[in-house]
């Protein structure tokens, strides 16, 4: 019955034009197949809400198989992520989806798997080399995300004052590779010349040493003017910070949060603004690419077309930000001010 | 030793305890007795382990090293940098084998001669081997190292078994024979036991305790040089809190923390529990905070045992006049 409508919408999609470079391959449910969702670490609100894209997505292709989400503690995350990608090929896995927080350090135990007949989907931080990883599902085009930052940093600085980044771990692909395109963007357009980048700090994506980073960038640095957070834990630690010293007036927070835990903040002016795309559409979407790689209806090549569910068609393409590597895009982002966050904070 | 006082000591409760793991594992995870399981068992925390015999002479001597997790850091990312700044990887292996035996010739110097205690030093040298591991690399990762250095971290040297496993197994019988069978090894309980009894004795303490932090800080680059081998790349987060790792699995082995007693059997035994337990949970798919609670209820339960079973305090009371090599 399910498959049935979903070659439907895939004949319909043909027949309305929308795919006529590639065959668009209409995943067919069914399959048993065990599958791995493997987050940096557990206890993080986001990596939860991709779980539960990823479980709509098992019950909705009706796989008879296993769903896992295993993590490792944040104090392990590295040897975690490498012990548990090991044990799910020796299990016998059919696909392990992963958020990376290992670099490249992963990619032997990642191939290893692989050559174990596991497939590794990567989503929201990829293996920096590309090794060990069948394809990336990107949530936004990292390069726009520079720009979306920049652009944030502007409306709230009036285009002029110091801006400094709270990030996550030094070795985080997605976060180095966002700031290292919001850097580019400042640099590139003259619309940003009078915006300042003083520092980049690390808080390692745990709230209490956010909150303590955030209070030091104001120590340091008097006439900051907006400290952005491209990470749901920082720019929370960093608003409650600035909301408890009573700096919100003098120092505004931006960044990529999320809109329940940043409502407050927007409300009261700490955080007037930020953005994030959806974790249970990341999670939906990777669920459908491991899925038909998994059961052998997608082979991974370049310009190869699906159809995930209700998300509509994707494609795989190379990766500009990693060259030899290959991505799905997911895209768009929202931005969040006073106006809609409450709305979407439900 | 007759056997059956050999099955009542803390080494026999150790061996008991094993067993039941492994036969609970086979019966659990069809998985788990495959060659390729049993391999990666011992590979995910070979470099752990390594160190664990070392350690096992440190704290007979009644000592304790804290700088080994920092020292693998620090060799990784001394390789790293090396081999990054255009040193051969052959020749950097060899200087960060150097750096290791001098880091541990540090800790020994300050501890043999100037006396300070060894956890106080080695928490400084914690701190500062870190320190200068994160300043080589920054925040970057590196890799892209020669196919035959990540071939000997990942690939099986002697049909399927890697090289870190054989030399984990090569150094095991070494150094149990060493700490078994030698004047050096007597040496080690006879000053663990009692430093100022070992003096009068005519040992050369100070000269004793140097060789071994060398040693220690040896064994521990030669561990970091084989992570960086096996995961193909290094940042400065490398090994962090290995060290506690290490001395637990050293501890449940029934090696006293005050010196003096214990083998290498128990270290071997208590490495095996842990990392059966460890992939037992991880088959069955427990991870994360449970599996770290788990190993966590078993290691207070091995302190604490012992201490509450009066047989074994008795035992402990014998033994300790006949304490020799053996254990």
């Amino acid at each position: 019955m399910k498959s049935f409508k979903t070659l439907g919408l895939a004949a319909a999609l043909m027949i309305s034009g929308a795919s006529l470079a590639t065959a668009q391959t209409a995943l067919e449910g069914g399959q048993e197949v065990d599958m791995v969702l493997l987050p940096k670490f557990l206890g993080i609100l986001v990596f939860d809400q991709a779980n539960e894209g990823a479980q709509e997505a098992h019950a909705e292709l009706e796989n008879p198989g296993d769903l896992l989400f295993v993590g490792p503690t944040p104090e392990n995350s590295v040897a975690g992520q490498i012990e548990i990608m090991t044990t799910s090929a020796t299990q016998g896995q059919g696909a392990v989806m992963l958020s990376n927080n290992a670099g490249d350090q992963i990619a032997p135990a990642a191939q290893a798997a692989q050559e174990a007949g596991t497939r590794v989907v990567t989503w929201d931080s990829p293996i920096p080399g590309g090794e060990g990883e069948d394809v990336f599902v990107a949530q936004v085009d990292f390069g726009s995300i520079g720009v979306v930052m920049a652009d944030m940093a502007h409306s709230i600085l009036g285009g002029e004052g110091q801006m400094a980044v709270l990030s996550a771990t030094p070795d985080a692909a997605n976060q180095n590779a966002w700031i290292a395109s919001m850097q580019e963007v400042l640099a590139a357009d003259e619309k940003y010349a009078g915006i300042e980048l003083v520092d980049i700090v690390y808080g390692d994506d745990q709230a209490e040493v956010s909150y303590n980073r955030a209070l030091s960038l104001v120590d340091q640095y008097p006439d900051l003017g907006v400290i952005m957070s491209p990470t749901t834990v920082g720019i929370q630690a960093a608003s409650k910070a600035m909301q408890d010293e009573g700096l919100c007036d003098q120092v505004k927070v931006s960044g990529l949060g999320l809109p329940s835990e940043m409502v407050s903040y927007t409300m009261n002016g700490c955080a007037p603004e930020f953005a994030l795309w959806d974790f249970r559409d990341l999670g939906y979407l990777t669920y459908y690419t491991a899925y038909g790689l998994a059961t052998g209806q997608l082979v991974g090549e370049i310009g190869e077309s699906f159809t995930a569910g209700r998300m509509g068609d994707y494609t795989i393409e190379e990766d500009p930000g990693r060259p030899g590597a290959k991505r799905i895009l997911m895209g768009p982002f929202t931005v969040y001010t006073a106006e809609n966050v409450e709305a979407a904070a439900q | 030793m007759t056997l059956l006082a050999r099955l009542k000591s803390w080494e026999g409760f150790l061996l008991a305890a094993l067993v039941a793991i492994i036969i609970a594992n086979a019966t659990l995870s069809p998985q788990f007795l495959t060659l390729s399981n049993q391999i990666n068992l011992f590979q995910l925390s070979i470099e752990k382990i390594i160190v664990a015999l070392i350690m096992t002479f440190i704290i007979i001597n009644a000592e304790i090293d804290l700088s080994v997790g920092s020292m693998m850091g620090l060799a990784a990312c001394a390789f790293g940098f090396l081999f990054a700044s255009g040193v051969p990887a052959g020749l950097a292996c060899l200087l960060v084998l150097l750096i290791g035996a001098l880091g541990g010739a540090l800790n020994g110097l300050f501890i043999a001669w100037v006396g300070l205690p060894s956890l106080v030093v080695t928490l400084a040298t914690l701190i500062g081997f870190r320190g200068l591991a994160r300043v080589l690399v920054e925040d970057r990762g590196i890799t892209g190292f020669p196919d035959w250095f990540d071939a000997l971290g990942q690939r099986g040297l002697v049909g399927d078994i890697p090289l870190a496993l054989i030399l984990f197994a090569g150094l095991f019988v070494l150094f149990h024979i060493v700490l078994a069978h030698s004047g050096f090894g007597r040496k080690t309980y006879l000053i663990g036991n009692n430093r100022e009894v070992a003096a009068f004795a005519g040992i050369d303490t100070a000269r004793h305790k140097l060789i071994l932090f060398t040693l220690s800080g040896l064994v521990a680059a030669l561990a970091g040089l084989l992570f960086a081998a096996r995961v193909g790349a290094v940042r400065g987060d490398v090994a962090n809190g290995f060290e506690l790792d290490i001395i637990t699995m050293v501890l449940l082995g029934g090696v006293s923390i005050f010196g003096g007693r214990g083998s290498l059997v128990g270290t071997l035994l208590a490495v095996l529990i842990v990392l059966n337990l460890r992939n037992g949970m991880a088959l069955l798919n427990i991870t994360g905070h449970i599996q770290t609670g788990v190993i966590g209820i078993l290691l207070i339960a091995s302190v604490i045992a012992p201490r509450i079973d009066p047989g074994a305090l008795l035992r402990r009371r014998a033994g300790r006049a006949e304490e020799g090599p053996t254990g």
